[in-house]
């Protein structure tokens, strides 16, 4: 057991021999997970192999029911995040904690308030403290400004910052780009490769493999709750980690493409504007006069950073949002779109981006939830409805044992599927997707493409928004590039390139991705 | 290894079952205490299960069950309607003003037929209604405040129509042709009261609509994800202005029921009646929260409510701790409605395993 890592480089933490069971199944199977001192630590897996109940058991919130923790070879017993944290382990969690009624600073020190000797807070030292840590990202931002109002990529940098002043000295990262444009997760890459200069060990967990290339430097690979892969990143590619992850070759992604250039326009929207407002929950990217047109079993893509429109264009088609002048025809007769209601009545429908906000209702079953959209009847006819659940349970492969159990049993992928599920009950002529597979793992990610291409041939049109470029490329027949409300390009499939679609996407203002942080490992292609 | 996989699932099945049945029993929490009561009471007072008894008590049921069940929509969109007791105060006191008072038209006073007063009061509330609904949907105010003000204006207005007092004799008179409203209340179809028949009836088309129509499974949307159920094309405004209407409507019924069994309108009737319906809703399971909840539930919360008062006033119970006991009952009934959602959320993945068990 004591077998020496002196071939690897400087081990800080190690997990051994770890195993976690629950009812029914086991999480953790005799895991051993060693932690190199002052890298970035990928840790990659599906959903369901692990990563979280293994973070779980590292920031102290469970503990295993076997196995040892040992942090530069004392072994240490956690009992509680608290205990962490003492021995400076933290992490920050897939769903920001922050909380958005306190300012930036109060934060920083939510729990653990600094006070002058007396019973009062000291303010200006948590000031002081906040920003320091704050410029140690090099990220200052307003300390008095309320959370809430700050988008989500600054919440995360102060989340950062919080476990920073704790003087952590490892840092785990539980998905922090799901929620992140591109230019967010840039600067995020950015404050990690200051973190890891300063002396930071961070443990990296994502499903975007093209982050964890540019961003990685030892990489684990868990599956059904075993390591089945260890590595450091220049002996692997991304053929090492999918086929790893998934136990098999990677598919052909891409599949075949059929040419839609010929096929009658079913959408066509003309000069669409969009007030803009700020605000914290209903602010809004003014659009501009937008044309766009789409064609019958066409997937189109929608690319840009984040506020350059793409989720407001979406939602205006779907009647989310009053729009302020255009106009929109669908299959050559022009529409008014005023509702979600009519939107869906004439044949758009939305797929909105969070399925846990947007999409879901908890407190209902699998079978109700899929049908929610669907109303024709007076009465509900519950015979025909086991039917047609059933029927699409079938055609979109939705791993589900009883659709009367509540939707919140299924794993993130089938639940997505759920939600697609109760679109397509609509019969929509025109699908409007935001982020079809986030937060889903990569080989659902390959199902939902597939079912996705699909429906594209027999006819139906689909737009979609990703910030994932790898997504946008692999999914879409064409790319409509979108910044500051405007459409700045657009580009066939066969004209794509990541390096286009960034610059298009970027305004000309800002630098683009061009100082690029890990010079080493190149761009990924 | 056989064997092995064979008592797991074994193990699992078993696990399953039981996670069923105390799933069941805590569901079925409120028939069982209803029961209990019901043979409680039976066994300490000898004159309280008998057909006369039952009846009476049902007649007084009947008045919270109706407002209950009219609440569990709003309670089930995630809102709660406070003014459903003013609003059966309002209902009996215009029903009272048109009966004795009339509508003047040309210098001569009309009596509008009995049935025309009734309409004309429902009308009345289903108005306050619709501005609890246009409070809580168009102008966004929350529905605890928003009903709560129309607690206020609505008992406000009762006390106006009539300037604090009572109408009195509203059996009417053959010259008016203003009788017949006692017998709203007061009458029996087939040996049951009316009050009885009205609280069947709309139960009975409660009970479709929330679980066999489209309208009652948004209305479970909504209370479970308002922002997803917009998205799902469902109009949450409408849905949510009907809940208060139908709401209004039962404290109508209620406010006319009363008014015809005393023949007499009294301003304040109805005072605190919101609080017995909610009590009524919470017992029969319905999260306050929204999205979870049944019909059925809310009606033998009334039942139970019902039973406790009448049986506690047979057994000649001091009337200062038959509140504290309903107290108790009410804040019980909430801590094991949390522990029912805290165990089900723990037992749902043994429901979801011991099916995969079987699948394979």
């Amino acid at each position: 057991m004591s077998r020496a890592t002196t071939s690897m480089p400087d081990v800080l933490l190690e997990a051994r021999n770890i195993t976690k069971r629950y009812p029914g199944s086991v999480a953790l199977d005799g895991v051993t997970f060693r932690v190199h001192r002052n890298q970035v630590n990928v840790l990659i897996g599906e959903n369901g192999a692990g990563k979280s109940t293994l973070m779980r058991i590292l920031s102290g919130v469970e503990s295993a029911d076997e196995g040892e923790l040992f942090l530069d070879d004392q072994r240490i017993v956690l009992d509680s995040p608290r205990d962490a944290a003492a021995h400076g382990i933290a992490i920050v969690h897939q769903e920001l904690l922050a909380l958005t009624n306190l300012n930036v600073s109060e934060n920083i020190f939510a729990g653990r308030e600094l006070c002058d000797g007396t019973f009062f807070i000291d303010r200006p030292k948590q000031d002081a403290r906040s920003s320091f840590a704050l410029q140690q990202l090099r990220k200052p931002m307003d300390l008095r400004c309320e959370t809430g109002r700050l988008p989500i990529g600054c919440r995360q940098i102060v989340e950062i910052a919080r476990t920073l002043d704790q003087g952590s000295k490892m840092l785990i990262l539980d998905e922090p780009t799901s929620a992140l444009s591109a230019s967010e997760t840039e600067s995020l890459f950015s404050a990690i490769v200051d973190l890891k200069r300063s002396g930071v060990t961070i443990i990296y967990i994502s499903h975007r493999l093209h982050e964890l290339l540019h961003l990685g430097d030892q990489f684990t690979v868990l599956r059904s709750g075993r390591v089945v892969g260890e590595s450091s990143r220049t002996e692997i590619s991304r053929q090492w980690i999918v086929e790893r992850m998934s136990g098999r070759a990677e598919a052909a992604s891409a599949g075949e493409r059929t040419d839609v250039s010929t096929n009658s326009a079913v959408l066509s929207v003309r000069g669409l504007s969009l007030a803009g407002s700020a605000g914290d929950e209903a602010a809004q990217t003014a659009l501009h006069g937008l044309n766009v047109s789409l064609r019958k079993g066409e997937i189109l893509g929608l690319y840009g950073l984040l506020g350059a429109g793409r989720t407001e264009l979406l939602e205006a088609l779907a009647g989310l949002r009053p729009i302020a002048s255009g106009e929109i025809a669908l299959r050559g007769k022009t529409i008014r779109i005023d509702s979600v209601h009519t939107a869906m009545k004439a044949g758009i429908v939305l797929m909105p981006e969070e399925r846990q906000r947007d999409g879901l209702f908890p407190d209902l079953s699998i079978r109700e939830n899929m049908m929610m959209s669907s109303r024709s009847t007076l009465f509900l006819a519950r015979g025909e409805e086991i039917g047609r659940v059933n029927q699409l349970i079938a055609d979109l492969h939705i791993a589900a044992r009883d659709i009367e159990l509540p939707i919140t049993t299924l794993s993130g992928g089938n639940q997505q599927k759920v939600v697609l599920a109760r679109c397509l009950l609509c019969s929509p002529v025109v699908l409007l997707m935001d982020e079809p597979t986030r937060g889903v793992d990569v080989n659902a990610k390959a199902e939902i493409h597939d079912i996705l291409r699909a429906l594209a041939r027999r006819g139906l049109s689909i737009v979609f928004t990703s910030s994932e470029i790898e997504e946008t490329r692999a999914l879409a027949d064409r790319v409509l590039v979108l910044c500051q409300g405007r459409i700045a390009a657009g580009f066939e499939h066969s004209e794509l390139t990541d390096e286009g679609l960034f610059a298009a996407a970027s305004p000309p203002v800002v630098s683009s991705m061009a100082n690029s942080l890990h010079p080493a490992s190149g761009h990924p292609a | 290894m056989n064997s092995a996989a064979g008592s797991i699932s074994q193990v699992s099945r078993a696990a399953s079952a039981s996670a069923r049945f105390v799933l069941l029993l805590l569901r079925a929490r409120a028939v069982l205490v209803l029961i209990l009561l019901l043979v409680l009471f039976s066994a300490l007072a000898p004159e309280f299960f008998t057909a006369n008894n039952l009846s009476i008590l049902t007649k007084h049921v009947a008045i919270t069950a109706l407002l209950a069940i009219g609440m569990t929509f709003v309670v089930l969109t995630g809102g709660i309607d406070l003014s459903v007791g003013s609003i059966a105060g309002l209902s009996g006191m215009a029903a009272g003003y048109l009966l004795t008072q009339g509508i003047p038209f040309n210098s001569v006073v009309h009596y509008p037929p009995v049935a025309m007063v009734v309409l004309i009061s429902i009308c009345l509330c289903l108005v306050v209604g619709a501005l609890n609904g246009w409070l809580v949907t168009r102008a966004g105010v929350a529905p605890f405040i928003a009903t709560l003000g129309t607690l206020y204006i609505a008992r406000g207005a009762a006390l106006l129509i009539s300037n604090g007092k009572t109408f009195p004799d509203l059996g009417g008179t053959v010259r008016r042709g203003s009788t017949g409203f006692p017998a709203f209340g007061q009458s029996f179809l087939l040996h049951v009261p009316t009050p009885v028949w009205m609280m069947m009836v709309i139960f009975a088309i409660a009970w479709v609509v929330a679980e066999k129509m489209p309208l009652g499974r948004h209305v479970y949307a909504i209370g479970g994800n308002q922002r997803a159920a917009r998205l799902a094309g469902i109009r949450v405004q409408q849905v949510t202005l009907t809940t208060y209407l139908f709401s209004s409507l039962c404290a109508g019924l209620v406010g006319l029921i009363i008014a015809s069994q005393l023949e007499a309108a009294h301003p304040a009737t109805g005072e605190s009646f919101e609080l017995n319906a909610i009590a009524a809703v919470v017992l029969g399971g319905t999260s306050l929260m929204g999205g979870r909840g049944s019909i059925t539930g809310s009606l033998i919360g009334a039942f139970v409510i019902g039973v406790l008062a009448d049986g506690m006033v047979m057994l000649g119970i001091s009337e200062f701790w038959q509140i504290v006991i309903k107290g108790v009952v009410i804040v019980l009934a909430v801590a094991v409605d949390q522990l029912q959602s805290r165990l089900q959320a723990r037992l749902v993945p043994f429901l979801a395993q011991s099916d995969q068990g079987v699948a394979r």
